[in-house]
């Protein structure tokens, strides 16, 4: 823990117990792919300047202040020290102010993680019963605190050892899942049809490690970069088919049909079939049993 | 942003089913106050443009164009079209290619959550049938998809009448743990764990987004409050006193988060057009 930088240094505290604390980056975004802005004219690069919106003259750094926009092009000039007054006296405490149930925290919210550990040896028994108690309860810690300037809510789950501190987003940055999904139209989703999902769905069932991902698309532009280079004519996206809703039940049925192998391909969809399906209903897949379900 | 244009349309596919659907962040800064850079000297905006750095004339939109670098002074241009063709099917089509338990992913690998719709009424119903199956077997769906141009892991999830999408972080993008919470002591103190369970389980509560709220960006939106009506009399007037008028201040605020918002439309027009 002595190899890494603090983003962060101050003091945990739970009930009565209190330890040293930092936080640290746990996660970072690494751009991979850098396009270079050009002027299509000439080829040459592009800088950026910035510039007076109205005498179009270039602005030194020096002569930028911050400002707010009163709403009808009015600029209002605002001294930082002024912004700066706002922020609360940080008092370097993460203090837990309420437990809420693991898992019960609308995860929408969740901003930036940090690894949380101890700071000094002599606070490490503080800390661990912190994490102790955590664990036991299968709670996670609510807390508020000055962070690079803000009043931010944090919560506090154990990890491994240590703890995590996951930054929130603010109330009023996170949109309602309820508006964005108002207009999605209430469908009821049919027997057989849902069987069929589902088992598509079991057939899917495996494992997944988020460490072991990568980037394909580094690849995938390399090899349109060497089209063009060359010369050669870009190939155009294919025309993307959808389940009509007419086609839906036989798309379903062909899915389920083919995870199992193209020879057992359930047939049993119609009236007519239902007898034969029912006279061998046990050699057929899972999909081809719920077929043969409706059609008797 | 509710009523916008989405962010990424394209098909979402579990099989043979595909249907149209469209994207769009489930978080959004538009709400928070937010300040321009101005010029100290006339008080007017400042805004970034595009120069060409050899002949340092001002480039226009139209003339910008991305580069990619083969060599030294070598670019390969790169139009909007181009990239379209980039031949990866994720860059229209999240194909759900497994299903995993939701507790399997680690909090930690959770970069940003979208919401996803259907988009199209021909797809009410298949949107609808992978979304219920998922919730009928309590599983979250794995696929992949080009956003930004990267090609993002994504995790899906039923939500309501939608759902949640979650881009990934990359296994490289996150620190491994070892390097923070190594010799970090195995065991704590029994009688305090003991102690410290009695109070959790005292003050445990529901989750509530108050919990998030954001006092500085109230202050904030009043200081601005004050400035404005500061302003008035005389704009070289810093005097705070002016602020403690008798004029009504709640009709004030109200004002000015109308004018927060129309500023906020505004900026995200002028970056969209940029």
């Amino acid at each position: 823990m002595a190899a890494h930088r603090a983003q962060w240094k101050g003091h945990l505290k739970v009930g009565e117990l209190t330890c040293a604390v930092g936080l640290y980056t746990a996660a970072s975004t690494s751009e991979r792919i850098s396009f270079h802005m050009l002027n299509q004219r000439t080829g040459n690069r592009l800088k950026r300047e910035f510039i007076d919106s109205d005498t179009e003259e270039v602005v030194e750094h020096d002569h930028q202040v911050k400002g707010f926009d009163t709403g009808n092009g009015d600029y209002i000039m605002i001294d930082p020290e002024e912004v700066a007054a706002v922020v609360p006296d940080a008092d370097k405490m993460l203090e837990a102010e309420a437990f809420i149930p693991q898992g019960k925290v609308d995860d929408i919210y969740f901003d930036k993680p940090y690894y949380l550990a101890p700071t000094d040896d002599e606070d490490q028994d503080a800390f661990a019963s912190i994490r102790d108690a955590l664990v036991k309860t299968k709670a996670t810690a609510i807390a508020r605190t000055v962070l690079f300037r803000r009043v931010r809510t944090v919560l506090i789950r154990p990890h491994g050892r240590g703890l995590i501190a996951t930054m929130l987003n603010f109330d009023y940055e996170v949109r309602s899942a309820k508006e964005a999904f108002k207009d999605v139209a209430k469908v009821k989703v049919e027997g057989e049809m849902l069987d069929l999902a589902k088992h598509i769905i079991g057939t899917k069932k495996g494992e997944f490690d988020p460490a072991k991902t990568d980037d394909r698309y580094e690849t995938a532009l390399a090899a349109l970069v060497k089209a063009k280079s060359e010369g050669k004519t870009l190939p155009k996206p294919k025309p993307i088919q959808v389940s009509k809703p007419n086609d839906l039940l036989n798309a379903l049925r062909e899915s389920a049909g083919m995870a199992k192998g193209p020879s057992k391909r359930p047939k049993a969809a119609n009236a007519n079939s239902g007898k034969k399906a029912a006279s061998t209903a046990k050699k057929s897949t899972a999909a081809a049993k719920t077929a043969h379900k409706k059609a008797s | 942003m509710a009523a916008g244009r989405p962010y990424w349309k394209g098909y979402l596919k579990l099989s043979l089913v595909t249907c149209p659907v469209a994207m769009s962040p489930a978080t959004s800064e538009s709400e928070k106050v937010r300040f321009h850079t101005l010029n100290e000297k006339t008080g007017n905006r400042v805004v970034s443009q595009y120069v060409d750095s050899v002949t340092g004339k001002p480039v226009s939109d139209e003339q910008e164009a991305k580069g990619f670098q083969r060599g030294e002074n070598d670019y390969v241009i790169l139009t909007d079209e181009d990239l379209e063709s980039v031949e990866l099917d994720t860059v229209r089509t999240i194909d759900i290619e497994k299903f995993v338990p939701r507790d399997s992913i680690d909090w930690i690998y959770l970069d940003t959550p979208f919401y996803l719709t259907v988009n199209e009424k021909i797809g009410d119903e298949a949107f609808a049938v992978i979304r219920e199956a998922m919730k009928a077997q309590d599983m979250v769906g794995v696929s992949r998809v080009v956003l930004g141009r990267r090609e993002r892991v994504v995790i899906l999830e039923a939500r309501d009448r939608g759902i949640v999408v979650w881009t990934l972080r990359f296994g490289d993008e996150v620190r491994p743990e070892s390097e923070y919470f190594t010799g970090i002591a195995k065991k704590g103190d029994a009688k305090s764990v003991s102690e410290l369970e009695t109070l959790i389980k005292k003050n445990m509560t529901d989750w509530s987004p108050e919990m998030a709220s954001d006092p500085i960006q109230d202050s904030l939106i009043k200081l601005i409050a004050d400035k404005k009506k500061a302003k008035k009399p005389s704009s070289k007037s810093k005097s705070k006193s002016a602020t403690k008028g008798d004029d009504d201040p709640k009709s004030n605020v109200v004002n000015i988060m109308d004018a927060l918002k129309k500023s906020v439309a505004n900026e995200l027009k002028a970056r969209k057009a940029g």
